[in-house]
């Protein structure tokens, strides 16, 4: 049964918020303002109860920084994921599993729609409506047990198994870097092979490893496997695929990057924390145009949200819900993060995260041949580099972000991460002085667990 | 009647760590390698003394190593990590460089958490996770390349072919004379049980080669003078078992140990401590990247995702070692958190499944606090065999 104590915005921001502007879509549809505004006070509370609760501490709740149109918008490409989704691939665009943290240039180039981990679970998500939080919570811890039964307990990332071989959700191919981020993605996009639907195309997007950047062969068989990619999914869309292409959408996404910089930069530097950490995240974020499975709508967000936030900056004022000096913790690690409700609650706020930020802020050159480019910008991530490159970069992040202390935290089943959790948090207490501390995180339900939250908490007032 | 060239290796073995320091001392270099794909054949004809670092069985070095990878590691990792921090194994303390291969990622991992607490020096091989991909070897190839460069600066000599060649030829006898070896294990009335060749492919691993070579000529000239025509076949009192999944390096003998304690024969193996990494190993060009890539042509290590079901070599050349053993059951072992066989462990029961072989998975770590719980589990699938051989025995009478 859905919970009907929801959350409602107030009535009186209506006008201010459909003077804002429409997003663009990739299409060349657009919804504007006040589309946002029907949706997201009309449908979306009938058709996804969940995200209006008002359970102050779950993960899944609506911003409550009213005045940021973005985390409006956001929310709302989030909520129609399965609309939107659905509709471009009656429309003929194939969809793309990838792994989260990678670029998505080469799939859009080629005419597909790369959707990561969670842009996945929210497209399944988007497919039971009228589900209230605990119900919802329940549908999803139900699936993920199918693909530990399918492919292993100790699994952590299990490359969409449970909604593509046991949800009927339609992804036309499963096709990720295999890069060190994350062990578990190539045998999840092996475990397809024995699921009942045959019909989903698989690839490895095979990520050399070592030194990679500073190997010409490494990165020439990496840009041979961007050219296989792309040739996959131009069959899937039924287009050829040019270098052309490749370069317009290396420089469509890496005004998205630029932009993502310049708006991290703008949030790091100023007094007050302009936003809270679910929407500075959100808006960094957006920058890799890989959370909405619509690049365009993306950047349209992010480019109003900028603005904003310069704004925002200019004039002191301070994120809703924020004490005025948080303790600045940046967040290493697997793909999770700690509850930001809590943090905040706590007197502290979450300045950044290596995680995403890695491929966000590596920039792609954009003369000569895009699959050489491509494939050098994606081999030098900071994030798949040696401990003391990687620490190096980190550095860099903890300074920008005059950050007090650093959280790694790691997923359950997580085998690389965890693994250099320790190493990369010596060489940061070594190198800074920076305190740090290294958790695991279970799957958890809407909440995270008091034992995790009590340690950062502790994690906190120490600092 | 026991096999006499065993007592001497099992004594070569006592005395190898002293004979490897006295060797050092006079200047000789060794090399301890661990991973999939390491083409060992290019570490020996540089000049360098090959060691295989497989250990296990130590759950407090699996402890130990956890704290300084993570307890999220496989265990195998977590105790070559723990015995590098505590230095006392006596191959470890005799290695100068280290070579990984980056097969499984977490080897990859532990590559790097060694070269960071422990100050190794360490190479790394780049394994293609698109292994049968023109690309993917023509990459390897390259990392060959690179391997061999790493390997003789740190030698001061270049590669020469010739020694390359003397060294494939070496290692293409070892195989050779290992696989005539293995088939008298699985034989009716065998002279040497699965255990003791499992042991004896494990010495390769740390003896002098040519050595091991002549004492593997030895031990198969005592086998056939003991039994001139071994014939693999069932017979009514075994329940013949065969290992598949997870690597058992040495130390670990666990899960070997309650096989045969319930009364379970084992006459076959598809681990990379066993025999498989010796099979199929074709080289066909003398170069690192003709030797490196005939390591990357064998049955793939389960760390290299294959995307069709249908074309698995790896599960191929399992039935295959199946038939040629005559095995009536497969323990598939996997050992906590190695991804590349946990992941695969229903999907190899499915398949053996259609297959009508019975499987029994048994997923343990070092620790021996499920010693009871997987002797009561084995015993009860050993007598399933047994009971399952013996109808059948019945009705062909």
């Amino acid at each position: 049964m859905a919970n009907t104590d929801l959350y409602e915005y107030p009535p009186e921001l209506r006008e201010e918020f459909e003077a804002t502007e429409a997003i663009q879509f990739r299409d060349g549809s657009s919804a504007t303002a006040a589309d946002v505004w029907h949706f997201m006070t009309e449908i979306a509370p009938k058709r996804y109860p969940f995200a209006y609760t008002q359970k102050k501490y779950a993960g899944v709740r609506l911003s409550r920084d009213i005045h940021l149109p973005s985390a409006i918008k956001n929310h709302y490409l989030l909520l129609t994921m399965n609309d939107r989704i659905t509709k471009s691939r009656e429309n003929g665009a194939p969809v793309i599993f990838v792994q989260g943290g990678q670029s998505v240039d080469p799939y859009y180039a080629a005419g597909g729609i790369a959707l990561r981990p969670a842009s996945v679970g929210l497209w399944a998500r988007g497919r039971h409506e009228g589900l209230g939080l605990n119900e919802e919570v329940v549908r999803q811890h139900k699936q993920k047990e199918k693909a530990y039964h399918a492919i292993s307990f100790e699994a952590c990332q299990t490359a969409g198994y449970e909604n593509i071989q046991e949800g009927g959700l339609p992804i036309d191919m499963v096709a990720p870097f295999t890069c060190l981020r994350c062990s578990d993605i190539s045998y999840g996009v092996e475990a397809h092979r024995h699921g009942p639907n045959k019909a989903v195309k698989l690839m490895n997007i095979d990520y050399p490893m070592r030194h990679q950047a500073d190997k010409k062969w490494a990165v020439e068989y990496f840009a041979q496997n961007l050219r296989r990619l792309t040739n996959e999914i131009g069959k899937l869309a039924g287009r050829d695929v040019t270098d052309d292409d490749l370069s317009k959408e290396i420089r469509l996404h890496n005004e998205g990057r630029r932009l993502a910089i310049e708006t991290a930069e703008l949030w790091w530097s100023a007094d007050l924390p302009p936003t809270n950490g679910v929407d500075r995240r959100s808006l960094y974020q957006m920058g890799g145009m890989e959370v909405h499975g619509d690049p365009s709508a993306s950047l349209t967000v992010l480019r109003e949200s900028h603005a904003y936030i310069k704004e925002r900056v200019k004039k002191g004022i301070k994120a809703e819900g924020v004490v005025d000096k948080p303790i600045r913790l940046f967040v290493c690690g697997s793909c999770v993060f700690p509850n930001d409700f809590r943090i905040e609650e706590a007197g502290a706020i979450i300045v950044g995260q290596d995680n995403h930020w890695s491929d966000i802020s590596t920039l792609v050159e954009e003369d000569g041949d895009p699959y050489q480019n491509l494939a050098h910008a994606i081999l030098s991530y900071p994030y798949e580099q040696s401990v003391e490159l990687r620490a190096a970069w980190t550095i860099e992040q903890l300074k920008k972000s005059r950050a007090d202390g650093v959280l790694f935290l790691y997923q359950w089943g997580c085998n690389t991460q965890s693994a250099i959790a320790r190493m990369l948090c010596d060489t940061i207490k070594r190198d800074t002085g920076i305190p740090t501390m290294i958790i695991e995180q279970h799957e958890g339900g809407s909440e995270q667990s008091e034992q995790l939250l009590n340690r950062v908490n502790a994690f906190i007032e120490m600092l | 009647m026991p096999i006499k060239t065993l007592e001497v290796i099992r004594k070569r073995l006592e005395d190898r760590p002293a004979e490897l320091n006295k060797l050092r001392e006079n200047g000789q270099k060794v090399v301890g390698w661990t991973g999939y794909n390491v083409p060992e054949e290019i570490i020996h004809a540089l000049g360098f003394i090959p060691i295989r670092i497989a250990i296990g069985g130590d759950d407090r070095l699996v402890e130990v190593g956890g704290r300084y990878a993570s307890s999220k590691n496989c265990v195998f990792i977590r105790e070559i990590v723990g015995a590098f921090s505590e230095n006392e194994d006596p191959y470890i303390q005799q290695t100068d460089i280290l070579a990984f291969d980056a097969t499984c990622l977490q080897n990859f991992r532990a590559a790097e958490v060694i070269e960071y607490y422990f100050k190794k020096d360490v190479i790394v091989l780049g394994v293609p996770r698109n292994f049968y991909w023109e690309e993917g070897k023509e990459y390897f190839g390259k990392e060959a390349d690179e391997f061999t460069r790493l390997l003789e600066e740190r030698a001061g000599v270049s590669l020469d072919l010739t020694k390359l060649g003397e060294s494939v030829a070496l290692y293409n006898d070892i195989r050779k004379t290992l696989k005539s070896i293995y088939s008298f294990q699985a034989a009716k009335d065998n002279v040497i049980s699965w255990v003791e060749v499992f042991d004896l492919i494990q010495a390769g691993d740390l003896l002098d080669k040519k050595e091991y070579l002549a004492l593997l000529h030895q031990t198969l000239a005592e086998l056939q003078a003991l039994q001139h025509n071994p014939v693999i076949e069932v017979d009514g009192n075994d329940a013949r078992i065969f290992i598949s999944g997870s690597l058992i390096p040495r130390g670990d003998r666990k899960l070997i140990n309650i096989i045969t304690s319930v009364g379970g024969r084992i006459v076959g193996d598809d681990i990379w401590t066993g025999i498989l990494p010796h099979l199929d190993l074709d080289i066909k060009e003398i170069s690192p990247a003709g030797v490196a890539l005939a390591y990357l042509n064998r049955t793939p290590h389960a760390a290299l995702p294959y995307l069709d079901l249908e074309s698995d070599r790896r599960l191929k050349k399992l039935h295959e070692l199946l038939a040629e053993f005559k095995a009536q059951g497969v323990i598939y072992h996997t050992l906590r958190y190695c991804d590349p066989f946990t992941f695969k462990a229903k999907e190899t029961k499915d398949v053996l499944a259609k297959s009508a072989i019975p499987v029994l998975e048994i997923h343990t770590e070092y620790a021996g606090s499920d010693y009871e719980a997987l002797r009561t589990r084995l015993e009860a699938f050993v007598e399933m065999i047994k009971i399952k051989a013996e109808s059948a025995a019945e009705v062909t009478v």
